[in-house]
């Protein structure tokens, strides 16, 4: 399988800076999207320091062989390097006074084998688009979501809630970190987006699933759309898109058919 | 005069005046305030007066500082902050004493770029001392969320025909990936077998399985997309024969 990447960020029409990173390493399977918090430039500082510490703990191996709870090692790898991002963070809270509170969401896709490991903490979102529809691979670690999971409100109320950006996880918190893990298997067609709540927020998910439909094929078209939704909806927050899209190669379809099995 | 109250859990085991002097805090019996915990630093942290305002300094500590479950290096006071060093809790007051030397209002939970993060462990604290019989709705929201799934049942696998080294394979894992690619839990043996042929997976109480890159099916129908498994399903898949049990 071969992966095909877009990716586009944007500082919205409201703030003044971008406090949203990402990472993309499309030779190993990984993407990364977080949006980072804390005033003063804290919040660049955590978002960026959480994709740099993800990339090292992925690139120098030390993550083969980890394990969680029955999840594939790359799942729990990448789980691992999220807890390492968090250490990180509150290690240069704690010694940089111009960073104390800082702090970060994050969803990662690390994907191998034909399958997609998904980590996320915080309401930064995962999204499979595939031929049975168009499917949340996370769940947001937020007080409205919390809410409606427990029956208190429903989901159109939660859309309307002041409450909606109170957090119950993010990275830069506690050193006690529980980062959600999951596995998605993915095919040939297939598309991931990861992003921010600057998207969610302003583009409902119908409009999401139309525009990686409209963009079939172009995942940079895809995300520099989706962006565009965004600002055109007012773009109240920093907005980020990660699109990949599995593509199979023609010669793997030719071994394929012919050897059939 | 403001004081530290230290406690441990629930337990109240001291108090320190804070006047004019700085108050040191550390497992060195040379500190004002004394906490002999291997995880406090000899000298881990000091409060001192600055003005009308209060403020806790981190030393450089092992372990950190952390204030209303924050790490901090440097914070002023307020009236009912938890500062935590190690696993020691210092309560910040001045009640009974002067009232005036309340500095400047900041928000409870400070605004950060937008986004805030619920304080869970400060919110439950609160919630507790305040009144225990009556959770708030975020309390209960908490308590729900906190609740593990309730564990799946038990999926095997049993091979019927062919050769994948093992009869039997309990589904303990999320994804079990069959295919002849060492990261395959049920592993094909043979020339042209696909690297990633299928892999099942646990969905809630039951589990699905995807064809990928061989030719897979269930009870005889040839499948292209993810399907649900009964319990009895004869799967084929790149020439082997597997039995799914859900029990």
């Amino acid at each position: 399988m071969r992966l095909k990447v877009g990716v586009a960020t944007s500082v919205g029409r409201v703030r003044q800076t971008n406090e949203d990173a990402y990472l993309v390493r499309a030779d190993q399977g990984l993407f990364v999207v977080c949006d980072g918090m804390g005033g003063a430039a804290a919040g660049e500082v955590a978002s960026q320091l959480a994709v740099e510490t993800i990339a090292a703990q992925v690139a120098n191996g030390g993550l083969i062989g980890a394990e969680h709870r029955g999840f594939q090692p790359r799942t729990a790898g990448l789980g691992k390097a999220i807890e390492a991002a968090n250490g990180v963070i509150i290690a240069r809270a704690r010694d940089e006074q111009a960073h104390a509170g800082m702090g970060t969401t994050v969803v990662g896709m690390w994907f191998g084998d034909g399958l997609a490991s998904i980590a996320h903490v915080g309401d930064s979102r995962a999204y499979l688009r595939n031929e049975s529809g168009f499917e949340a691979l996370t769940t947001d670690h937020s007080l409205v979501e919390a809410q409606v999971k427990a029956g208190l409100i429903n989901r159109e109320q939660s859309l309307q809630s002041e409450h909606q950006n109170i957090l119950l996880r993010a990275l830069g918190r506690d050193s006690e970190i529980d980062v959600e893990l999951s596995e998605t298997t993915v095919a040939i067609g297939d598309r991931v987006l990861l992003c921010t709540d600057g998207l969610t927020r302003t583009v409902s998910d119908e409009g999401l699933a139309a525009a990686l439909d409209k963009f079939l094929g172009d995942p940079q078209g895809a995300c520099d759309h989706l962006i565009e939704m965004a600002n055109n909806n007012g773009g109240p927050d920093n907005v980020t898109a990660v699109v990949v899209e599995f593509q199979g190669s023609r010669l793997s379809k030719v071994f394929q058919k012919v050897l059939g099995s | 005069m403001p004081k530290l109250i230290l406690k441990f859990g629930d337990r109240e085991l001291s108090e320190c005046a804070v006047g004019t002097n700085p108050v040191t805090i550390g497992r060195m019996p040379d500190n004002s305030l004394v906490i002999d915990n291997p995880a406090v630093s000899g000298r881990h942290a000091r409060v001192y007066r600055e003005g009308n305002h209060y403020v806790l300094e981190d030393l450089k500590s092992t372990n950190g500082t952390f204030v209303n479950d924050r790490p901090i290096a440097r914070h002023t006071l307020l009236e009912g902050d938890a500062v935590l060093v190690g696993k020691h809790t210092l309560l910040f007051t001045q009640k009974d004493g002067e009232q005036t030397e309340v500095p400047a209002e900041r928000p409870v939970v400070p605004a950060i770029g937008g986004t805030r993060v619920l304080d869970t462990n400060r919110q439950k604290e609160l919630l507790a001392t305040v009144d225990q019989k009556k959770p708030s709705p975020v309390d209960a929201v908490i308590a729900k969320t906190a609740i593990p799934t309730a564990q799946g049942r038990i999926g095997t696998i049993k091979v019927l025909s062919g050769n994948t080294g093992q009869r039997e394979y309990v589904l303990a894992a999320v994804t079990t990936m069959i295919g002849k690619a060492d990261t395959s839990q049920i592993r094909l043996k043979g020339w042209f077998k696909p690297k990633v042929a299928a892999a099942i997976a646990r969905k809630g109480e039951g589990f699905t399985i995807t064809p990928m890159g061989g030719k897979v099916s269930v009870n005889g129908q040839s499948i292209t997309g993810r399907s649900n498994l009964a319990s009895g399903d004869l799967i084929a898949v790149s020439g082997v024969t597997l039995e799914f049990t859900l029990s």
